[in-house]
């Protein structure tokens, strides 16, 4: 008889309540329970785990259809799914893991009748992005909730939190973590933070420049991490030639101390560091309103400087390269005491 | 209980608790150790030390390796302990494998070949690994003997995720790293959800839609790969590699001459009725030309082939017996020839390095009886029209590539229907006629020229793209048949043209910026 009344097939709906209920199941699980039980619950929940995947991203045998992926979406923010998921992650095995974080990251991106409701679910619960944040400090959550926060703040309201919260700071730490997978997350998360929402950064750099570039200068251009220091003055080069980023362009090249420490990147023996440091260092030479102890710098070690730029060559050929460096030994060559 | 306890151990994040204890790989940017964790009781592991000054300017290649490496979990495998960074090299602290690669033990023991039933064993275990990776949504992009390692057990393991992608990633930048592997290059970012476009792995394994990998490619690709890597397994090398792994080795076997050396090899090791049926059957199906029509790694798993598979103390007791130890191995290899096959986990020909490698295949047929990959080459075949020519070290290319052009290579053929371009990026497709009505294209110095100068100045750039869109749109009304080519070859010309106008649009706004400064310059006075 039961094989003539199928169960009918569940819809992207059913499959979320069904997500949510076990999440709260397990959100409440306590010591003294029934292990043959709870092991059934959570084979179910990794299952639909993965059902939730394969409905948004598609399979093997079908592409995702827009509207069931929408249906899921409105179902999933309608209620508390995701605080309930991210706090429940810990408790899955590694597989679930990954296809809730892939769960998770999709659905940033999903429109609701071209609207992003993930973006307003997180307005009002910004809290979430302090659990993922501070899940760097947790080396089996780290890639997980890493890769879960980048794809939040890819949401321009959740990227303005996160720079103006006091997280913020913990970044330069975390992009240094002995760990290097987890570290290289960081700071792919890091620059994202700093490059992404053009308007947003710089009002954060403007209203954050003291504290910001002195850590920065310190704890990274200065590191003793060589992956650090690579990663750092390329962010810097890339945050300081956007136009929007302008004002703190100018400010950061009248800066003395900022020229000694990009002219000692510049001396580097890895030459990836060099050309990137080469980029930055460009920008002091190029302002037309250099202060009087810039220019003195520039003046003191003119030779050595015009020395080390003649005999800086790049392994690849490049106009743009060379043109740059031109104008820089110009500009230098120029200056008087 | 025990595997559970072992997966807890933390391995330490400094390279004073390990002991270096013999070399046993080396590439191009990257050496393989053999090394003891002195805090874990001195547990053997292998290191591989990756220079990350010599890779590629952005380090999300590098990053994304060790993250497929540090969430995958399969038995079959080789997963990384740990990450971390030593001054200028990333150390990645791995499962030390007794036995090496399958491409070290062929080598030095089974030159002609492991029998079918240790083949069968071998590649099962591969095909879990494989199907698991695909079920992630990872392909391996370079599966090879030579990344497939044996432990002292008999146990099975896929190695280096140098060259993987991720569908879930894929909108990230261009796919495609290159941290030590031995050929990798990228261009374009995968067009549709499921597929690549990026040249990933190492040419004799390639499939063809990879090499003309504009069309995108996908898991199958890898199915390919395996197909080829059944044929090394059993011939003790992969087709073709009779030729010198030189500069010009692809160039040469384009040219009929050649054909000669090839038919030499096929009837010198002709005994291919030592293979059965099944294995036959089963490697055919990997090396189909069209991809949707080779089975998926789940599929392949039932194939008959893989019926009665033996365990792996058969490969203990039959392959692995009497064999040196890896270090040995690496080490007599580099002793007989530094320039033969001794690259060991690590993936490279070391005969690869410092060389430029320009290859041009249009097509592989797959001869069934013989067990052999015979090649196709662009003269000789109609549909496969797009060549690529790849190269492996940007700088020495241009030289390199000079000496190639003005010696034998560029003769005027008048039925030569594909050329050599040099260009800025390092993959260049190129349209080839088809022989269908023995047209040639004979704007290929045009083309030539065209490609020349996309590596000129942006605005130039751009011009000279849309001159090249026309010119493949005056191409259709004499090449009716490849116009689907084309209309695939000019939306790719689009793409490319997209990032460069991108790409332009950022330089115009620095040079704004820095205009804005030298106008203030000269309105403020100078002292």
């Amino acid at each position: 008889m039961k094989g003539l009344f199928k169960a009918k097939p569940r819809t992207p709906i059913d499959i979320v309540r069904q997500t949510r209920d076990l999440l709260v199941y397990f959100d409440r699980s306590t010591e003294s329970r029934d292990s043959k039980r709870e092991e059934k619950q959570m084979t179910e929940l990794c299952k639909n785990i993965r059902e939730l995947k394969s409905i948004l991203y598609g399979n093997s045998e079908s592409e995702p259809v827009s509207e069931a992926c929408a249906q899921l979406t409105q179902e999933f923010f309608k209620e508390n799914t995701l605080r309930l998921l991210i706090k429940c992650i810990p408790k899955l095995n590694l597989e679930a893991r990954k296809d809730a974080t892939q769960v998770v990251a999709n659905l940033q991106r999903q429109p609701v009748q071209s609207k992003l409701i993930a973006s307003d679910y997180l307005e009002k619960n910004m809290d979430l992005m302090d659990v993922l944040i501070v899940g760097y400090e947790n080396t089996e959550m780290a890639l997980h909730y890493g890769a879960m926060l980048r794809e939040c703040i890819r949401h321009q309201i959740v990227a303005r939190y996160v720079l103006n919260s006091p997280h913020m700071k913990k970044f330069f730490d975390y992009i240094q973590l002995p760990n290097f997978d987890i570290a290289a997350d960081a700071a792919a998360t890091f620059k994202e933070l700093l490059t992404r929402h053009k308007s947003t950064v710089a009002e954060f750099l403007s209203n954050n420049y003291e504290w910001f570039f002195a850590d920065y200068n310190s704890k990274l251009l200065e590191s003793s991490n060589y992956i650090t220091r690579r990663l750092a003055v390329k962010l810097l080069g890339d945050m300081l030639l956007d136009r929007s980023n302008s004002a703190v362009m100018t400010r950061y090249v009248s800066s003395r101390e900022n020229l000694r420490i990009l002219m000692n990147l510049l001396r580097e023996s890895s030459k990836s560091i060099q050309i990137e440091a080469f980029h930055v260092f460009k920008l002091f030479a190029a302002n037309q309103h250099k202060p009087a102890d810039i220019i003195s710098i520039f003046v003191a070690n003119k030779s050595k400087i015009l020395r080390l730029l003649d005999e800086f060559k790049i392994d690849k050929e490049d106009e743009q390269f060379e043109a740059d460096k031109a104008q820089v030994m110009e500009e230098i060559a120029a200056l008087e005491p | 209980m025990a595997a559970n306890i072992a997966e807890r151990v933390h391995y330490p994040l400094d390279s004073s608790s390990y002991k270096i204890i013999d070399e046993i790989g080396a590439g191009n940017s990257a050496v393989v150790y053999k090394a003891l964790c002195i805090p874990i009781n001195s547990t053997p592991v292998a290191i591989k030390s990756i220079d990350l000054d010599r890779s590629r300017p952005d380090l999300d290649d590098v990053r994304r390796e060790a993250k497929t490496l540090s969430l995958l979990s399969h038995p079959n495998i080789l997963k990384a302990h740990c990450s971390f960074t030593v001054g200028r090299r990333l150390w990645v602290v791995m499962p030390f494998m007794a036995g090496g690669s399958l491409q070290s033990i062929i080598t030095h023991s089974f030159q002609n070949g492991l029998t079918e039933a240790c083949i069968a064993i071998v590649l099962k275990d591969t095909l879990n690994a494989l199907s698991y990776l695909h079920g992630q949504g990872h392909l391996h992009r370079d599966i090879k003997a030579g990344n497939i390692l044996v432990d002292s057990n008999g146990s099975v393991k896929l190695a280096d995720f140098g060259v993987s992608a991720s569908i879930y990633e894929s909108n990230n930048s261009s796919g495609g790293g290159s941290v030590a592997c031995s050929a990798s290059s990228s261009s374009s970012n995968s067009t549709s959800s499921f597929m690549f476009t990026d040249f990933a792995g190492t040419p004799y394994w390639m499939a063809p839609e990879v090499i003309h990998s504009h069309n995108g490619y996908s898991f199958k690709a890898d199915i390919w790969s395996f197909g080829i890597t059944a044929l090394e397994l059993a011939h003790g090398r992969p087709p073709l590699s009779h030729l010198p792994p030189s500069k010009s080795m692809m160039l040469n076997i384009t040219k009929r001459f050649r054909f000669s050396d090839f038919d030499k090899y096929s009837k010198g090791h002709g005994g291919s009725n030592k293979f059965s049926k099944a294995f036959k059957d089963m490697v055919a199906s990997c090396l189909n030309q069209d991809p949707t029509k080779r089975p998926s790694s789940e599929k392949l798993l039932k194939h008959p082939f893989f019926k009665n598979c033996k365990s792996s103390d058969f490969l203990v007791k039959n392959v692995l017996l009497g064999l040196p130890s890896v270090e040995k191995r690496y080490n007599e290899s580099k002793v007989v020839d530094p320039n033969s096959k001794g690259s060991d986990d690590d993936d490279e020909d070391p005969g690869m390095q410092g060389n430029v490698k320009q290859r041009r295949i249009s097509g592989w047929n797959f001869n069934e009886d013989g067990l052999k990959l015979e090649p196709v080459f662009p003269k000789d075949h109609c549909r496969d029209d797009v060549v690529k020519q790849v190269r492996f070290e940007e700088e020495k290319v241009i030289k390199e590539h000079d000496v190639v052009a003005s010696g034998t290579v560029m003769e005027p053929k008048p039925n030569t229907s594909s050329d050599v371009v040099d260009h800025d990026e390092s993959l260049v497709v190129e349209k080839v006629g088809s022989n269908i009505g023995g047209r040639v294209v004979n704007n290929r110095e045009a083309m030539l020229g065209t490609l020349n100068v996309l590596k000129g100045s942006l605005e130039q750039e751009l011009g000279q793209v849309k001159f090249l869109m026309n010119l493949i749109g005056g191409e259709e009304i004499h090449v009716a048949d490849s116009e689907e080519q084309m209309v695939q070859e000019i939306s790719k010309l689009r793409t490319e043209l997209e990032v460069e106008r991108k790409k332009n649009l950022q330089l115009e706004l620095q040079l704004e910026n820095i205009k804005l400064h030298l106008s203030s310059a000269v309105n403020s006075p100078k002292s």
